[in-house]
Formats: C-alpha cells, structure tokens, sequence
C-alpha cells in the first residue's frame, strides 16, 4: 500500500508543478489511528501529507464542485470515486476535462475499530476505477459481488406492514442533520426540496412522519442516479440501514427497465429521465 | 455511602414510582438517555451515549402554544404549552452536567428567561457517574472537566468494586438521598480516578481566536472538506440554536420551536435572498468561534465541554481539538512575527 501512497504523492506534486491541476483531493492521516480524512491540496507542498491505505473511507469526488472554479481539479479515484465522478458528469456538475483522474485499484476499505471490510465496500462490483486519466498500480480481477441486491433484503419480500415498520424504526431515530445528502455524489440540486421552505415541502419538526418523509423522497430522487458507493449509510450518524432502501429501489429499477448500473459511463439513458417503447406497462 | 451493584434495580424502580428516571441505554439502534423500565439493559459502562441528554430540556421539536378559531363561536384561540413534570437524569457524565451550565447561561441569563427549557429545567434532578473509562475522542479534561467528578450533579456517584460511592452535593440531592438510603450501605468503595487520553491546550484558545478571527490560513484550510451536514451540531450537547415554525391544519395550527443547525446555509437565509455567511467557509467560522470565542465572551464559558461526539460523529473526521492546536500554531507564529516586526 505504502507503494500507492508515494507514487500518488509524486504524480500529484508532479500535475501541480506542472500546472496541469489546480488542487488535488485525496486523503491523508487523521489524528487517531487508522483514521484517514479527506486532503484537498491547494499547494504542492500539501501532496507530502497524502495517504492512501486502507483506511480512506471517505468518497471524495463530490468537492470536485466546490474547487472547480479554481481550474482543473485533480482526484484520488477508486471504483465509487469514479462512478461519481461519472455521476456528477452526467448531471452536469462539470465536464470531463475539469478533472485529472489518478486511479487506483481499490483493496477494500475497513471500519477503523473493528478492523473488518467495511459495509459499503463488501458487495462493490467495482474495485477498480472505471474512468482515470492515469492508473497508479495493477488493476485487479474484480469479483462479482454473490448478491448485488443483498442489502435490500431486509426489505423485500415483506409484507407492507412489516416493512412500513421497518422504515419507521429507522426514520424514528433520524435527526435530520441532512449528512446523507450532503455526501451523496446524486445529490446535486442547486436547491434541495429540504430547503425550499416557502413551498413548504417538508415541515422542519423532527418527527417520523415529516422523517420518513425526507428519507423516501430523497431515496426516489435518486433511485436511478444511485451509485450504489454507500456513502450515505456510512456517514449517518443514527446509523440507518440507508442502503437496504436505496439498493431496493436499483433492484426495481433493473426490474422494471432492464440491466442498469448508474456511474459507469457518462452517457447512461437514466431510467427515469428517459422514455422506451420497451418500458414495462403495469397499469394495462 | 455505598450503593452496591445489584441494589441499583430496585432503586431505579423505586425512584421510577413517583418521577421518569432517565437512564442511558440502546434505544432503536442507537444509545441515548431514555426512561428506565427494569427489563432493558442499561449502558452505564458506556463511554458516552450518541445522542447528548440535552433533549430532557429542549426537545429537537417542542410545541409552544396551539391556535386557532373556535368552530362554534369564532373566536380565536391561543393556548401556551409548556411542558414540565419531575424528572431525574441517572448516569450522566461530567461533560454532559458541565453543557447543562452552558445552556443555562444561554436560556436564563442575560435578563431573559425561557420559560420552556426553565420549566422543565427546575424538575429535572441530576445523578452523575464518574467515568470509569474514556474513549479516545474524550477531551473533557482540556476543556476544564473532570471526568471522576461532576460539580453540578445533585448526587453524585463513582464506581468501584461491586458499587458505587455516593454523595449527594446538593439540596435536591440531599433530598432525593433519602429515598437512596433503603437500598445503601454505610462505607465506601475504593476508586480509580480515569484521564483523558486526548489533551489539547485549550487555555488560549480565546485570545488566539480572537487573532485569527479573519484568518484565511486557519478558516480556509479547517472547511474545505466540511460537507455542512448538521450532525455535529444536533449531536453537540450544548449547541443551542433553534428555529420557530408552525403547523397549520384547516383552522388550527401549533407553533413549535427545533434544533437548527449554523451549518445549514438557510440558517442565515434573509428574506430577500440575501445570505451574510454564504459559504461554508463562514459557518464553520462562526460554529467553532462561537464554541471557543463567543461564547466565552458573553457568558465566560466555554461552549464546548469536551464530550467528543462531534469528532466521533463528523463524516470527514472534522475535529475540533485539531482546529485548537492548529490555531494555537498559526496564533504563535502570529505573535512571532509580530515581535520581530
């Protein structure tokens, strides 16, 4: 690992001396052990605290919209950086060339006090980054995830009242700190129904209805757009099962328009942004 | 006065007969401060909960008054609500008395009294607990706190082999020991004191703040990777901030108050569009000059007490005790120049 770790150190000191990147996002050491936090490189001397181990837990593509005014921005991309990247393309967050891509194939990232695979990365399809202008190391044999639809199981197959209690026990203890839409790569609106509170969307009391609420809305929001990076269901504090709802919903998208993997290129037909004659039609 | 072990079952039953006895344990996935039933287990070996007790004062959401018009007679309705019964806090620690001290300061000082959070404030009765172990994000003790020993508490416990030594270190204390007397012991137990792990030099942080208050370097540098999420803020207990909305149903509606968050853009969203702190920048600014200037300012205080949740929480490792060494760095070399100047 500590062999990334330098090579990604040299090529992001390299495309800032050169001119070729403005800023460069990666990772390095947090203050705790095993701790890893996001870096964002405005100088070159900021590459010398670069990191990559397997501790990066965070998805970093998503500051790609705060710096691109400062020019062309460099990232640290594994698999989900790079559906993101691709994501927030293909909604029209910026271009291709506003970004450097350096990838690096991803060994898997590990919850810091257990030590294990973390959740989000043990059904990945996609360690390795699928768009990079540069691949530090060897690309590795994925591995198909045994279930891609694992997670959704705690949800399907139950009966509605079974499942409305699981989404209530869920959305009972949400407190509203917006943290999984402020992570997700998706979650791009210029301005979130959240906060358009003249229209009057959602009412600011924390309580399950107006919870559960937020919770599926945003779901459905991007239930054609999830990368299907986790990131969400990581960075909730409350700890809820984010990914079983959002992994359903793929499952239903696959279902009803056919095979369909979001952030894997940056010309995807989103199922729901576009129409075929093909498409199921369950109210004949 | 010992409180042995398995004693404290039926203390907690019978304190539980006449009051809600709030005890910290896992609640629907999560742990937080939430009444005692005999049957649940309790986390009293618990670092810290996730959720602060702060909610046992000001609820997240809170009714203030219902309205409306009458359906018969027309007239209009305004009915307060303010909700207040006996309470007892069990269990709490050092950090989480000491950010009772800073919401005091906030809702009844300064010649105005919040008549909600005071209601429920003059019921609620507090038993701490020594920490018997901290966690590494722990840094009470930088913050001035003593994670053995709550001053504030109305009863005090720590424990050691088999029990807990109690005493009571007020008048509601003295009071409510009474009803602890049936199930202790004379004695004591022998203790341990514990110590934070994680030390940062917080003495200066104020005046250092109050150097770099417009440092690019500082401010630039701690928030780019800010997603401004509220989590540190909501699990923050003694962040403070609150928004008033209503509900309206046909003729009737409730007034309620809720947490807010300084991290959220709207939270300084004027009317007219304009926005005084419009990037994140500027927010993360104003929550850890508020936490480590501001309020220090206004009510000679800290507005941090060290618990920690902020770092153990915050998606992208923010962490404040690093803020604190690095301003204290760049307020040094500040100074530094300005000598030789």
């Amino acid at each position: 690992m500590s062999d990334i770790t330098t090579t990604l150190r040299e090529r992001a000191r390299a495309l800032m001396e050169d001119g070729t990147i403005a800023a460069f996002i990666g990772w390095e050491a947090g203050r705790f052990e095993r701790q890893t936090t996001p870096l964002i490189c405005l100088d070159a001397a900021d590459t010398d605290r670069l990191i990559f181990d397997e501790y990066c837990v965070n998805t970093t593509a998503k500051y790609v919209r705060d710096l691109k005014q400062r020019g062309r921005i460099g990232v640290a991309v594994r698999g989900c950086d790079s559906r993101a990247i691709n994501r927030m393309i293909e909604d029209n967050q910026f271009k291709r060339e506003d970004v450097y891509l350096l990838g690096i194939p991803c060994p898997q990232m590990n919850d810091r006090k257990t030590g294990t695979v973390l959740n989000k990365c043990q059904d990945c399809a996609h360690r390795n980054p699928v768009t990079y202008d540069e691949l530090l190391g060897e690309a590795m044999e994925e591995t198909a995830p045994q279930d891609r639809y694992a997670r959704a199981h705690l949800v399907s197959g139950l009966d509605r009242i079974a499942r409305q209690n699981i989404f209530n026990m869920a959305f009972e203890r949400c407190i509203r700190c917006y943290a999984c839409r402020d992570v997700c790569p998706c979650c791009t609106c210029r301005t979130c129904f959240v906060d358009q509170r003249n229209v009057g969307w959602l009412g600011k009391q924390d309580n399950l209805s107006e919870n559960r609420f937020y919770g599926m809305i945003r779901a459905f929001h991007i239930s054609d757009r999830c990368i299907e990076c986790g990131e969400c269901e990581r960075a909730c504090p409350m700890d809820l099962p984010l990914m079983a709802i959002n992994k359903k919903l793929v499952e239903d998208m696959n279902t009803l328009f056919g095979e369909y993997e979001s952030g894997m290129t940056t010309d995807n037909e989103d199922a729901l942004r576009s129409f075929s004659k093909t498409d199921l039609e369950e109210f004949e | 006065m010992i409180l042995k072990d398995e004693m404290l079952d039926s203390l907690l039953t019978e304190l539980s007969k006449e009051q809600i006895v709030y005890v910290p344990k896992q609640v629907n996935g999560t742990t937080r401060f939430a009444p005692y039933v005999s049957s649940d287990k309790m986390k009293l070996d618990q670092v810290n909960t996730v959720m602060p007790p702060k909610d046992l004062l000001f609820p997240q959401t809170q009714n203030m008054y219902h309205y409306g018009v009458e359906k018969n007679s027309g007239n209009m309705f305004i009915d307060p609500v303010i909700e207040s019964a006996d309470q007892i806090l069990f269990g709490v620690r050092s950090c989480d008395m000491r950010s009772f001290d800073c919401l005091d300061a906030a809702f009844l000082t300064k010649g105005y009294i919040d008549e909600f959070y005071q209601a429920k404030r003059d019921r609620l009765t507090t038993i701490a607990i020594g920490c018997t172990e901290v966690s590494e994000t722990c840094f009470c003790e930088s913050m001035g706190q003593d994670p053995n020993h709550a001053p504030q508490a109305d009863i005090q416990l720590r424990h050691g082999e088999g029990g807990y030594n109690v005493t009571a270190q007020t008048e509601k204390g003295e009071a409510l020991l009474e009803k602890f007397k049936p199930f202790c012991e004379e004695g004591e137990v022998e203790v341990a004191d514990v110590h934070c792990t994680l030390n940062v030099d917080a003495s200066n942080i104020k005046d250092n703040l109050d150097i770099l208050h417009e440092s690019h370097e500082l401010w630039d540098s701690m928030s780019y990777k800010c997603l401004n999420c509220g989590t540190c803020t909501f699990v923050c207990p003694t962040c403070y901030c609150f928004d008033i909305d209503q509900e309206n149903r046909c003729k009737e509606g409730v007034r309620f108050r809720c947490w807010d968050s300084c991290m959220f853009s709207e939270y300084t969203a004027m009317a007219g569009g304009h926005n005084p702190r419009p990037e994140k920048r500027d927010r993360v600014r104003n929550r850890f000059m508020h936490k480590l200037n501001y309020f220090e300012d206004r009510y000679g205080k800290m507005l941090c007490v060290g618990c920690g949740r902020c770092i153990e929480k915050c998606p992208v490792s923010l962490d404040i005790t690093v803020l604190i060494d690095r301003a204290n760095e760049l307020a040094q070399a500040e100074e530094t120049e300005a000598a030789h100047a």
